[in-house]
């Protein structure tokens, strides 16, 4: 008698701890994308942290020094998308870098906390008017 | 001297340890099995061997990062002429093949050692040659699949030098290190339950062999894990210390399940119980370590502590599911051996807080495994990228986390077999009470996160607990003893020094729970910009870059802010956060700033890159109360293991003569 108790009981707390833990996981889970992936189904990533990883476009970065606000375009040649990012850009922060950008999309614009400089030897930037290999930019991206 | 070169040495060396080792494997193992003793002799000599050899290897190696051979191909890979000597010596550690062969060579030490203590037993030749086995591996990855003493033909003028990111503090020097001793110091207990599986002698005797082993290998393992904490947070920027990350997860993982292995080994000791527990916990542990191997050099986690992709991935791998299948595979054959055959008396008893201290640990770990390695599932399921954020992390541990520390406080109070309900009920009181009391006290002065509160409560709580069992033990021995109180404790500490020692231990827990909870609950976290002679303030500190230094040695180039931090008008201490960069095309380096004091710290990183004419510091500015509790636990709790392991001073001899005095007197 006492063992079927042991087993309901364990059954039971497994099962509480089991979908606890799903949950959790489903909400920590940090999805990264590429801008034109992101753009096939964007509903999939609303309201969810995610790495989004992609080029700085060349013009677009303006940098708020008073408010310490850093905007700027990041592209993979397919789309393109505005970041708003708070603090200053590190140092190999440039124009046509890599980077990662960590965040949520808030009205279009990917709103990020965390920006990370991508420092590769593999991935050489396109010349202006050549496309980008996007599949390559993603490996040295990741 | 061409035929003579370093690196063929360091070849030849490796080679050779890697034959010695397989020599000490296979008569070891044929020695154990047909009781010759002069086989047996035959594997112990060559463990030694294997040491020396090895060990020459190693000073190969660094012979030649010091004298910046770049012919040989690990020097020309990750050293640098300009690097100061403590970074050379270092960087025998600091990259993927080193690594391997520092992990070998402590190993080959620890066996040799073994060799030549361990007490005579039907156990040892069959403990060593495990050991010996598992070298095997080692040697052989550094031997055939990694080997850094290859010779290149058009040696480099110079090299990149080590990652900057470990070039960055001293205790690059110090952590690896500590790291692998406590992985390779838990190898021994593995090798002895195997070996006791092996000879079907499940009983204590192979515990007892290796406590010593054990502790030492777990207060290692527990001491490299809280350094490489203070080592982030000291290097990294971002004033953190635990970021959940993949390497982090697994050096942690083997110290949870080896932590439940350490209390159930009591339970074993004792009554006879839990040893099949304890023989899969320990099995565990090794398999944990050799996947945490795996998983930090394969490439296949993204992680800013990995070794990055190479050849050795799948080797570990398979070693892995070797060591797996024969681990458990070896259990199950001897189960009948090793199952429990009576239940609890009760549940309430010392061997049921153990069982549920084994189940806590159990579920904590599986839950950072879960966490760990999601992402690879996810992956190779699908192909998408993701990672496992500190959330989750976050919040399956926690309650977990505050439930051992419940378990902690009862625990020890519980009597064994079971708990007779007058004194367990006068005990609880007691320990309610200090929960209350300390909870009271934290929502009183103002505290509401719910895990810091319910922290400064069980922390109350364990304090009553400790206080409670030092009491029962001291207050029948001032009864019988005339001498001052202080007097008593000092010998009673000495007699059980294992009791001591947990006690300690236990202490340190507390402190460092403490520590996390309210670093980690009430830290503040701000952006700064100051231009030059100007403040700002932050958390009652005013902050000034006064000036800007620059400093160029041989081996990088620093620039930096000083920063003069004052608190109601007083100047308290000038603070200097620089950036190093280490060689030339290298990414800058962030080092922080730390002043630390008892009650918090004030963290200053430099965002921005000051240059001659840079007008202003960006400062990331990070307030950690009570953080340094952390490093004090953790510096307590390796005092405690020590404490625990030094012999205890012999009471009878000690009782006579005091007794003797005291007659004399009368």
């Amino acid at each position: 008698m006492r063992k079927v108790v042991y087993a309901v009981l364990g059954v039971a707390v497994l099962g509480v701890a089991g979908f606890m833990i799903y949950k959790a996981l489903n909400n920590s889970l940090v999805y990264f994308v590429l801008p034109n992936e992101y753009a096939k189904d964007p509903s999939g990533f609303a309201n969810r942290t995610i790495r989004l990883g992609g080029l700085v476009e060349p013009g677009t970065v303006h940098f708020n020094d008073n408010t310490l606000q850093l905007h700027f375009i990041i592209t993979d040649s397919i789309q393109s998308y505005p970041v708003e990012y708070q603090g200053a850009p590190p140092d190999l922060f440039k124009a046509n870098q890599g980077v990662v950008v960590e965040g949520r999309f808030q009205k279009g614009t990917f709103v990020s906390d965390q920006l990370l400089v991508k420092h590769s030897s593999n991935y050489k930037p396109p010349k202006p008017g050549q496309p980008i290999d996007v599949n390559m930019l993603k490996k040295t991206l990741q | 001297m061409h035929y003579l070169q370093l690196g063929h040495l360091g070849s030849a060396s490796i080679l050779l340890a890697f034959g010695l080792a397989l020599y000490s494997a296979v008569v070891g193992v044929l020695g154990a099995r047909r009781r010759d003793a002069r086989l047996q002799t035959s594997a112990r000599l060559a463990t030694v061997a294997t040491f020396l050899v090895t060990a020459t290897a190693v000073a190969v190696m660094e012979a030649a990062l010091i004298t910046n051979d770049f012919s040989v191909l690990y020097v020309a890979e990750h050293s640098r002429i300009a690097s100061p000597l403590w970074v050379k010596i270092v960087t025998l550690w600091a990259a993927l093949e080193g690594s391997i062969l520092l992990w070998g060579f402590l190993l080959t030490g620890y066996t040799a050692v073994l060799a030549f203590t361990a007490p005579l037993s039907p156990l040892r030749p069959w403990a060593l040659a495990i050991l010996s086995s598992v070298q095997v591996f080692f040697l052989g990855v550094v031997a055939f699949l990694a080997n850094p003493f290859q010779t290149l033909p058009n040696p480099p003028m110079d090299g990149p030098g080590p990652n900057a990111l470990l070039q960055n503090h001293w205790m690059m020097a110090v952590h690896p290190v500590l790291m692998y001793l406590g992985f390779v110091g838990l190898t021994v207990p593995f090798a002895y339950a195997m070996a006791a599986l092996i000879t079907r002698r499940p009983g204590t005797e192979w515990m007892v062999q290796t406590r010593r082993w054990t502790l030492t290998g777990w207060g290692f393992l527990g001491a490299a894990i809280v350094a490489g904490g203070w080592w982030s947070y000291e290097v990294l920027g971002w004033g953190g210390y635990w970021a959940w990350d993949p390497v982090e997860n697994v050096s942690f993982m083997p110290w949870l399940t080896a932590t439940a292995f350490i209390h159930g080994v009591q339970v074993q000791e004792r009554r006879r119980m839990l040893k099949s527990w304890n023989v899969m916990l320990i099995a565990l542990t090794f398999c944990l370590s050799i996947l945490g191997t795996f998983l930090t050099r394969s490439g296949v986690v993204s992680s800013v502590h990995a070794f990055g992709a190479g050849p050795v991935g799948p080797a570990f791998l398979a070693f892995f599911v070797l060591v797996t299948l024969f681990a458990f595979g070896l259990i199950a054959l001897r189960w009948d051996d090793v199952r429990d055959r009576a239940e609890l008396d009760a549940v309430v008893s010392r061997e049921g807080g153990f069982l549920g201290g084994n189940i806590l640990f159990l579920a904590l770990t599986f839950a950072v495994l879960l966490g760990t390695l999601f992402p690879l599932v996810v992956e190779a399921l699908s192909g998408q990228r993701v990672t496992v954020g500190p959330p989750f992390f976050d919040q399956v541990t926690l309650p977990l986390w505050m439930l051992v520390l419940l378990l902690m406080g009862i625990g020890p109070l519980l009597p064994w077999r079971r708990a007779d309900g007058s004194s367990l009920r006068r005990n609880l009181a007691w320990l309610a009470g200090g929960f209350v009391v300390a909870g009271g006290l934290a929502l009183l002065l103002g505290m509401r996160e719910i895990y810091p509160t319910l922290t400064v409560a069980l922390a109350g709580y364990n304090l009553v607990s400790l206080g409670l069992l030092l009491s029962q033990a001291l207050v029948p021995r001032l009864r019988l003893s005339t001498r001052a109180p202080m007097a008593v404790l000092w010998s009673y500490a000495h007699e059980s020094r294992r009791r001591t020692g947990s006690m300690i231990a236990h202490l340190a827990i507390v402190v460092v729970a403490i520590g996390i909870a309210f670093s980690s609950g009430y830290r503040v976290d701000q952006q700064l910009r100051i231009g030059f002679n100007q403040s700002a303030t932050f958390q009652g500190y005013t902050l000034t870059p006064v000036d800007r230094f620059m400093e160029r040695t041989a081996s990088r180039i620093t620039s930096g802010a000083v920063v003069r931090v004052s608190k109601n008008g007083h100047v308290l201490t000038t603070l200097r956060p620089r950036t190093n960069i280490f060689g030339s095309g290298s990414r800058p380096v962030t080092k922080p700033a730390v002043m630390d004091t008892f009650s918090h710290d004030l963290y200053l990183s430099l965002d921005n890159t000051i240059g001659p004419d840079t007008t202003y510091v960006v400062l990331r500015a990070v307030y950690s109360p009570l953080v340094s509790w952390i490093w004090f636990g953790g510096l307590l709790l390796v005092f405690g293991v020590v404490f625990s392991l030094l012999p205890a001073r012999r009471r009878l001899a000690e009782h006579t003569a005091t007794a003797a005095e005291e007659a004399a007197k009368a």
